[in-house]
């Protein structure tokens, strides 16, 4: 029970704060959000990993090994993406030293 | 304690959006989420330990391999089409490991974890065949256009219908057949995907796009409640929450509902019919000016004639790869002392933002771009509006009309400008089918045809009659690096060994120190072969009394040099010649060089225009940034010195 209050305090929580902190990233970063958020969906590739915790068998090495490929490509790939994008924003804006 | 650190890396991953808010920090927001996810895997790694090593490896080694190498190769305009792609990617690994997590079932998973785990099979499944039928869309492989196949909306439901009873049931029945209700009902999962993307094309893109980045974040929350992990939980959620975010801000950007792009309660088909009844004004053919030849030069003096101009980019602009073309026009229009602006539409483009990466992409800056809410009070101001592939967005008809699919979709008010010009492909309707009166206004000036062309050609005829191209009078120039110097804030000088040679570096930094005074930061970049020797610029500035910390090497200085206002050349050619990095089977080709070329402007204090010791002609003296000094440095820098003075005192 306690686990079941806790999952849902944290998915309540940090769907919450996201909400509230990503309300306010400007439209003109949209892109390059989407994209990271995108790269940070792929922590599924935590519950791949786990799979492989204990012994398996030769169906699950097949789907955990693909599993665990596609959510790196995604993470990777994302992050990788975000941050060439990002380099391409130029402005006259400076931040407060 | 294992709580504790789960909130410690939860709370780097907010830091980590908390920066997305500037641009200029955003490049370490990514960073640090990507440090949080890192952190994330050290600790599930440390916690649980790994049996098969061998296969882990190898499955994290290809698909890292396989993301860096499709992250590097992507271009800007393919990014909602890679992005779709990625979605659907973590969509696999949801649905997957959901599977497996409830077909093993050792040790027994709780009925939330199982409700959790079948609903991540159904959600994780749909987000991996909708972002593929999205990304094949977006790159072309499909057709774009929304299909319906027959009785769509009863098939969508009874699609819905069958996921919940197979689901309902897999948790019902025994152990051994399970397996085989959870693969069914990852088959409905990719059924339902395919049945909600196909019938979304076009414009609603954005929408589609979004909302896959909802269910993507929703499917890992779910994943990670099957196995009771918190980091995975709140990773998912928030990029669920973002998702939604997002989804919400295109719906309302197209005047769009949700449930109406996901069970449209017209046939696309009818809708074109239906509204091209609803013509707004006369067929256009008849009040446009018949004499087409006369709209070229119209449009030129349209433009010479304007004072603030504001450009309206759609993805046509996109599609015809004119947006380089489009911001070397407003460069020139800037430097004629025009007011431009771009004004951005919430769903320009593919995806949410995706107009801003392509112009940011083109190397405008991001202050020159304003959002619809902003600029539309400005439009009645403003003296021309360029329209460059753009349609809908700027269809008075959503704000004029009632009953089209567009009525009440917010659009840019183009129309109340005094001037418009539009460099659209043709006079088509855009997406919605609707016809859009504004390119049969009169003050409209309607240029058809590819607009990489059009606005190259509006470009050179601009440049050609403007007294620009005839030399400028010596003092012209001057006035202008010094207005150039006045206005800066940041300075980068590259000194070379002319600078040596005219003896120019003691009135040099006489005036860096007048503009240090006035504010701005200067720094020196020195080429590591600059000079007669390893380390000779150094010694020669520091003879001058130069602080050695503002000295800077080469590979710090070209990071520096895209957020420098002026770049000032003093003596040297070939460090700073582009050719080195653009040119092949040069002398100097391959040479590392100092890119000068990146600053906003580059002021070139050296004896003449003639190449260096390496004989190759400097293509940086042609850019249109700089601005030529020729003549004796040292007394070209002492005359700017008096002059800057003049200004500050």
């Amino acid at each position: 029970m306690f686990n079941l209050l806790l999952m849902a305090g944290v998915f309540i929580a940090s769907f919450a704060i996201g909400y509230a902190l990503i309300s306010r990233v400007p439209p003109l970063l949209h892109t390059p959000l989407m994209s990271m958020t995108n790269a940070i969906s792929a922590i599924t590739i935590l519950a791949a990993l786990i799979l492989f915790s204990v012994p398996t068998t030769a169906m699950e090495k097949i789907l955990g090994a693909i599993a665990i490929t596609t959510a790196t490509f995604n993470v990777v790939g994302g992050f990788a993406i975000t941050d060439r994008m990002l380099k391409l924003f130029k402005g006259k804006r400076r931040l407060p030293e | 304690m294992t709580l504790l650190i789960d909130f410690i890396v939860i709370a780097l991953l907010i830091v980590g959006i908390w920066q997305f808010r500037e641009p200029l920090r955003a490049k370490h927001g990514n960073l640090t989420a990507a440090l949080a996810l890192f952190l994330a895997i050290i600790l599930v790694l440390y916690r649980h330990g790994i049996v098969d090593i061998g296969t882990v490896v190898l499955a994290l080694t290809v698909g890292a391999i396989a993301g860096i190498a499709l992250a590097r190769a992507v271009s800007m305009i393919q990014v909602p089409a890679m992005v779709a792609f990625q979605h659907g990617a973590g969509g696999i690994a949801a649905f997957l490991v959901s599977l497996v997590e409830l077909s093993r079932a050792t040790p027994a998973l709780s009925l939330v974890s199982e409700i959790s785990g079948v609903l991540g099979l159904a959600i994780g499944s749909l987000t991996f065949s909708g972002s593929m039928i999205a990304s094949a869309k977006l790159a072309g492989k499909m057709v774009q256009s929304p299909q319906v196949v027959t009785r769509h909306n009863l098939l969508v439901i009874f699609n819905i219908a069958a996921l919940v009873i197979v689901g309902t049931l897999s948790l019902l029945i025994p152990g051994g057949i399970a397996p085989y209700f959870f693969v069914l009902e990852i088959v409905l999962g990719i059924c339902f995907g395919i049945l909600l993307a196909i019938r979304i094309g076009g414009a609603d893109m954005p929408v589609l796009i979004s909302s896959l980045n909802a269910t993507a974040g929703l499917a890992a929350s779910l994943c990670g409640m099957v196995i009771e992990n918190q980091l995975l939980i709140a990773f998912g959620a928030t990029v669920a929450a973002s998702g939604s975010i997002l989804t919400y801000v295109m719906c309302k950007a197209m005047n769009r509902k949700i449930g109406k792009i996901i069970f449209p309660d017209y046939k696309p088909e009818q809708t074109i019919a239906k509204t091209t009844a609803i013509t707004v004004q006369p067929p256009k053919a008849e009040t446009v000016p018949t004499d087409t030849t006369d709209l070229f030069p119209r449009a030129v003096a349209a433009i010479r004639t304007a004072g603030k101009i504001i450009i309206v980019p759609g993805y046509g602009m996109a599609l015809a790869k004119a947006q380089q073309e489009v911001a070397t026009l407003a460069e020139d229009l800037t430097a004629m002392g025009k007011d431009v602006k771009y004004a951005i539409h919430p769903v320009a483009g593919r995806m949410p933002g995706h107009m801003n990466v392509l112009l940011a992409e083109a190397g405008i800056d991001y202050d020159m771009l304003v959002e619809m809410d902003v600029i539309n009070p400005d439009f009645h101001l403003t003296d021309l509006v360029i329209v460059v592939g753009a349609c809908d967005v700027v269809n008075p008809a959503a704000i004029e009309v009632e009953g089209t699919p567009i009525s009440g979709m917010p659009i840019l008010m183009a129309h109340e400008a005094k001037k418009v010009i539009c460099c659209n492909f043709d006079r088509l309707p855009g997406y919605s089918g609707v016809d859009n009166p504004l390119y049969g206004q009169e003050n409209t000036i309607f240029l058809e045809g590819d607009a990489k062309e059009t606005i190259q050609l509006l470009q050179q005829s601009l440049v050609e009659e403007t007294p620009a191209q005839t030399p400028l009078p010596a003092s012209h120039t001057t006035s202008k690096a010094v207005a150039a110097l006045a206005a800066a804030r940041s300075v980068v000088i590259i000194p070379g060994y002319g600078m040596a040679l005219a003896k120019a570096q003691f009135k040099l930094v006489e005036l860096a120190a007048l503009l240090e005074q006035r504010g701005a930061s200067v720094k020196y970049a020195i080429h590591p072969v600059a000079g007669r020797m390893p380390g000779h610029m150094n010694v020669l500035l520091a003879e001058a009394d130069v602080d050695y910390e503002n000295l800077l090497e080469m590979e710090d200085a070209n990071q520096l040099f895209g957020e420098t206002d002026v770049a000032i050349v003093i003596g040297a050619c070939d460090v700073v010649n582009p050719a080195a990095i653009e040119s092949e089977g040069t002398p100097i080709s391959g040479m590392p060089i100092l890119h000068a070329q990146d600053a906003r402007q580059v002021i070139v204090c050296n004896f003449d225009t003639n190449p260096g010791y390496s004989g190759v002609p400097n293509q940086l003296y042609n850019n249109r940034k700089a601005i030529l000094l020729l003549g004796d440095a040292r007394e070209t820098t002492l005359n700017l010195f008096e002059k800057l003075k003049e200004i500050t005192v």
